[in-house]
């Protein structure tokens, strides 16, 4: 009691509310950081988790309008009591979109406008930017122009700006959707390393928790109505509420969910945990290969070259997708993923070589036709929008197709994207994962012959996931032929009947999902990728020479 | 200054960019005519050249936005290279300060259709009066001179006014503008 | 002396001097020999590349033509001065007045042309907005304000191509040919627009919450100052014109 009376928190959050015009947001939560805290915050896609950082800095209400009720206390003062500016120096924020963060034209002038505001000397000021860039390893981009820089490296950059500024707490919120998962797990521990040594308190907003999970102190988990449902140590609260979670259809670490198909009550949080009790159980091993019902390729691509002024990003392609299939493009960031799908959509030309959609040539297809029988998801979500509302959005398609029953149709499935409540919302309100869900339904619903998503799940939940691959899956069993670009192995590693990997512009791998995680380790570790857990489950036994048995665990 | 929110101001820039590449195109349609015609070729058009302060004044609705827009995308126009170069600025600030009297006026409160078009031909006065002294009008027979600000007061009244009534309106709709005076606006009149 | 390295106010302030004092000129020799000495500087203090300065300048032809032959045709000569008549078409007249007032206005374009030229072809965006803040006292909210916009012009064109796809994968594709093109510049406009606004808030907030609040009081890591160099530009600058206005005057 007397000990808690002494350390005061650094930030006390109490009895906070938040709605968006009468809409509720954030209801009624309190909690506190203490210096040098580092805090996980869970929830579903939806619950408020950016808007809580909003609050935090002070943006809602001051920038953003926003209804807000209860109390934040900042060091010991209201937050309101802050001149305007002060409170930014102290709180960094790192936003979710990587493209909405930035005020000047080039990387250096970027992070020195932060440090002219809080009135650093011209030579500290060249210190620090020095010191930030080489944090996150853009040294070399120091001149460079933003607009040049890809999505992963933007993410970077906003880091340095907030490290340079030196901010006793910081917040992150998803700083790792669009990073492949080397450069996730990288970025995790370079913040795990700077925290060590500036001991600066630390809110992590994330929906793939695993590489955050070792030194994370405690955790709070929102649920889909914005309330605070758990706050304490991450084992506890899987211990006490591994139900309850897994029902708000929150990310749980992997090997959590793992441990508990085995075994009751094992709530493991780390690799080697999971494989001592898994020493005596029995294995099943991967499945081999899945069937694609015909054999007649849909799409194929010959010699296709492309390049952006002198930069070649596309190298002699070749490839070729069956009617039917479900094929998942992977590889490190800025392969030129997202380049070749434009491709295939037929929204961007080949420079050289073919692409065969069926039996004839591309560009020798009509356009109507082509447009009409190939459906897009791009990889930032609001390039999909066209519309007013999110109703009209998703009835956009069928009304132009002049469909029946389209008010039921769309409202199927807004319901099952969660959406439904906001069906009269602008798309551009919307949270990320929300705008995601939302691309992807308007896409699923006007149904296409071959439909290609660029990162469909980036920024869900696991419960969106699921829906999301499920629907698709629905579709590809209905003879829909799907491409989609991932960072997520898991879900390869579930769904895809073939894998390509793309690497600097050129086709390294494609075959099976089994064939890539087990017998071509090296491509895997060359594309940035990682084994999807049971994959290194079952690699982990390999090396340890156990006995594989033949029972199917997998659910 | 100081009454203007940081969010008004990076708006107002943001379309003053926008409508100095629209300017500069129409430069480029203007230069033709005016090579075939001669000045007088360039006034039907000449309205467009207002249209970034009617929309402004419109969507911000405080003093001072329909001369800091029209400035602003002439600035622009500038650094993107129009070589008409720096007496741009000043017919900018001229042609903002034409529509800006008429909303003065209003007491920067009344943004109805007709005063929208009235500041339109403000413009179109103010800027007139401009060219006269510095492209040498004054050269010209009287009556040529006449018809060419005729000719301009009508293209301002409707490829600014109504225009940019159009365009500004347009935009609420899609709901960008809700946090603007205009989107504020146009919400009650829908409920209403 | 370069150029790039005067202070871009001063440099700017220049230029609209040198406008205003041509605005006063109506004989065709004293802007043709200002044109001279400026497009003179500009090669020889501002290195400009020959190629990218004349893409610029060569459509100011069009417009000085355009001067010269309606201000020769639809001139009217003051009634207390003398002229000579070289030709007539039906009403209209070609008089020496006229044409010596029409060359004069097309070698004004011409001059304003190469004035701003060699300030826009010298000068880097972002030091300029800061000199304007530095040394003209703009408030750093608007000069920051533009400047946030002005980053967004490289993404324009993006912006446009991006509109486009959403409509082309939603099935949405229009007639090709001109009807066409009005088609998709109506449909166009305005969700280019709300995008570009968009934009714009969500940089005001990022500058927001990077502690930017719009104050004077702040350090600055481009500091940029005024030295003799940049006066004396000013003095010769404005010196030539005085010069080319007495030879033309003298001749
Ligand atoms: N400016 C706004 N106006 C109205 N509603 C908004 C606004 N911003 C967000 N919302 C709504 O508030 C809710 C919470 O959004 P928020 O972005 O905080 O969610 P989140 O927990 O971060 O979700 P995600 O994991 O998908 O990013 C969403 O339903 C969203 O539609
Ligand atoms: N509009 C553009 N202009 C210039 N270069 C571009 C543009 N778009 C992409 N690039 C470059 O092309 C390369 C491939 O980009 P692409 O977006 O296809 O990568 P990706 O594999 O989808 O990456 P990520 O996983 O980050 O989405 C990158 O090096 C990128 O910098
Ligand atoms: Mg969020
Ligand atoms: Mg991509």
């Amino acid at each position: 009691m007397i000990e808690m009376e002494i350390r005061e928190p650094l930030l006390e959050v109490r009895n906070l509310s938040l709605s968006y015009e009468e809409q509720s947001i954030i209801n009624n939560i309190s909690f506190s950081i203490n210096k040098g805290e580092k805090l996980l915050l869970l929830g579903p896609s939806g619950s408020g988790k950016s808007s809580l950082a909003l609050c935090l800095n002070g943006l809602i209400p001051n920038s953003i309008e926003g209804d807000r009720t209860g109390s934040i206390k900042y060091a010991g003062k209201e937050i309101q009591s802050y001149k305007p500016g002060q409170l930014s120096s102290r709180i960094g924020v790192v936003f979710q979109d990587p493209d909405s963060q930035f005020c000047m034209l080039t990387v250096e002038d970027e992070i020195a406008f932060g440090l002219e505001n809080i009135k650093l000397p011209k030579e500290e000021m060249i210190r620090k930017i020095e010191w930030s860039l080489s944090l996150v390893g853009l040294e070399k981009y120091r001149q460079a122009h933003i607009s040049t820089l890809s999505g992963g490296m933007k993410q970077k950059l906003a880091l340095a700006c907030v490290m340079a500024m030196e901010p006793e707490l910081m917040i992150l919120d998803e700083p790792t959707a669009l990073l492949d998962p080397v450069a996730t797990k990288d970025f995790a521990e370079t913040i795990d390393r700077l925290q060590r040594e500036m001991n600066f308190s630390l809110i992590v907003i994330e929906h793939k928790l695993d590489y955050w999970v070792p030194f994370i102190d405690r955790t709070l988990v929102f649920t889909q109505s914005g309330q605070l449902m758990y706050d304490g140590s991450l084992k506890k609260g899987l211990v006490h509420h591994f139900d309850n979670m897994k029902d708000l259809g929150i990310y749980l670490p992997k090997v959590t969910g793992f441990g508990q198909q085995v075994k009751e009550n094992f709530y493991p949080l780390t690799m080697d945990e999971l494989m001592e009790e898994l020493n005596e159980i029995n294995l099943s091993p991967p499945i081999q290969t899945m069937n694609v019902f015909s054999s007649t390729p849909l799409i194929q691509m010959k010699h296709v070259s492309f390049s952006r002024g002198e930069k070649q990003i596309l190298k002699n392609i070749h490839l070729s997708i069956k009617k039917g299939e479900w094929t998942a493009i992977v590889g490190p960031n800025g392969a030129g993923k997202s380049t070749l799908t434009l491709m295939l959509a037929g929204l961007l030309k080949e420079q050289q070589g073919e692409i065969f959609y069926g039996n004839k040539l591309f560009k020798d297809l009509d356009e109507k036709v082509r447009l009409d029988s190939i459906g897009y998801v791009f990889q930032n979500p609001e390039h999909q929008f066209i519309a007013d509302t999110v109703f009209d959005e998703v009835a956009f398609g069928p009304r132009m197709k002049k469909i029946e029953d389209i008010d039921s149709k769309v409202a199927n499935i807004l319901s099952d994207f969660r959406l439904l409540r906001l069906k009269d919302h602008n798309p551009f309100i919307l949270s990320q994962g929300q705008k995601r869900r939302l691309s992807v339904a308007t896409m699923l619903v006007d149904e296409r012959e071959f439909l290609i998503l660029d990162e469909p799940t980036f920024g869900q939940d696991e419960k969106a996931t699921n829906e999301m691959m499920k629907m698709i899956q629905s579709r590809v069993n209905f003879g829909m032929t799907a491409l989609m670009v991932t960072h997520d192995m898991e879900i390869v590693a579930e769904f895809a009947h073939q894998v390509i990997v793309l690497v600097e512009g050129e086709v390294v791998f494609q075959g099976t999902p089994y064939e890539l995680f087990i017998e071509n380790s090296e491509i895997v570790e060359k594309a940035n990728l990682e084994n999807p857990l049971l994959y290194s489950i079952w690699n982990t036994y390999g090396i340890r020479g156990e006995p594989i048995a033949a029972s199917v665990i997998k659910s | 200054m100081s009454k203007w929110s940081l969010r008004e101001i990076v708006v107002m820039s943001v379309l003053g960019i926008v409508f100095a590449i629209v300017y500069l195109l129409f430069t480029q349609v203007g230069n033709i005519f005016f090579g075939l015609v001669g000045p007088i070729g360039y006034e039907p058009i000449f309205g467009i050249w207002f249209i970034v302060s009617i929309i402004v004044a419109n969507i911000i609705r405080k003093p001072g936005a329909a001369v800091l827009a029209e400035t602003i995308a002439a600035f622009v126009e500038i650094l993107i290279g129009n070589a008409v170069g720096p007496r741009l600025l000043i017919s900018g600030m001229i042609q903002g300060l034409g529509a800006e009297v008429v909303f003065a006026a209003t007491g920067w409160k009344r943004y109805s259709t007709w005063v929208l078009m009235l500041a339109g031909v403000g413009s179109a006065i103010f800027s007139f009066a401009w060219g006269y002294f510095i492209s040498g009008f004054a050269t010209l027979s009287p009556s040529y001179v006449l018809s060419m600000l005729a000719i301009r007061m009508v293209s301002g009244a409707l490829l600014a006014g109504l225009l940019g009534k159009y365009i500004s309106e347009g935009l609420a709709k899609t709901g960008v503008l809700n946090g603007m005076p205009l989107g504020k606006e146009m919400k009650k009149r829908k409920v209403a | 002396m370069r150029l790039q390295l005067l202070n871009p106010s001063i440099k700017a302030m220049v230029v609209l001097v040198s406008v205003v004092l041509l605005a006063f000129v109506f004989d065709p020799l004293t802007p043709l020999l200002y044109l001279s000495f400026t497009v003179l500087i500009t090669f020889l203090f501002g290195k400009v590349g020959m190629k990218k300065w004349c893409i610029r300048f060569v459509p100011f032809f069009i417009i000085a033509f355009g001067y010269v032959w309606t201000t020769t045709i639809f001139s009217n000569p003051p009634s207390n001065t003398s002229f000579v008549t070289y030709a007539k078409l039906g009403p209209f007249e070609i008089t020496d007045y006229g044409l010596n007032t029409g060359l004069a206005l097309g070698l004004r374009v011409l001059c304003f042309a190469a004035l701003s030229l060699m300030f826009i072809l010298t000068t880097d965006t972002t030091k300029f907005m800061l000199s304007l803040i530095q040394q003209c006292k703009l408030p750093p909210k608007l000069a920051y304000g533009i400047l946030a916009g002005y980053q967004f012009l490289p993404l324009l064109k993006d912006e446009f191509t991006i509109i486009r796809n959403a409509h082309r994968i939603r099935g949405v594709h229009w007639e090709k040919g001109i009807k066409g093109r009005i088609q998709l510049l109506k449909k166009y406009t305005i969700p280019l627009l709300a995008s570009a606004i968009r934009k714009a808030e969500r940089t005001a907030i990022a500058m927001e919450s990077k502690g930017f609040t719009g104050s004077r009081d702040r350090t600055f890591y481009h500091e940029l100052k005024v030295s003799g160099k940049d006066m004396l530009f000013f003095l010769l600058m404005v010196g030539i014109f005085i010069i080319s206005k007495y030879v033309s005057e003298t001749i």
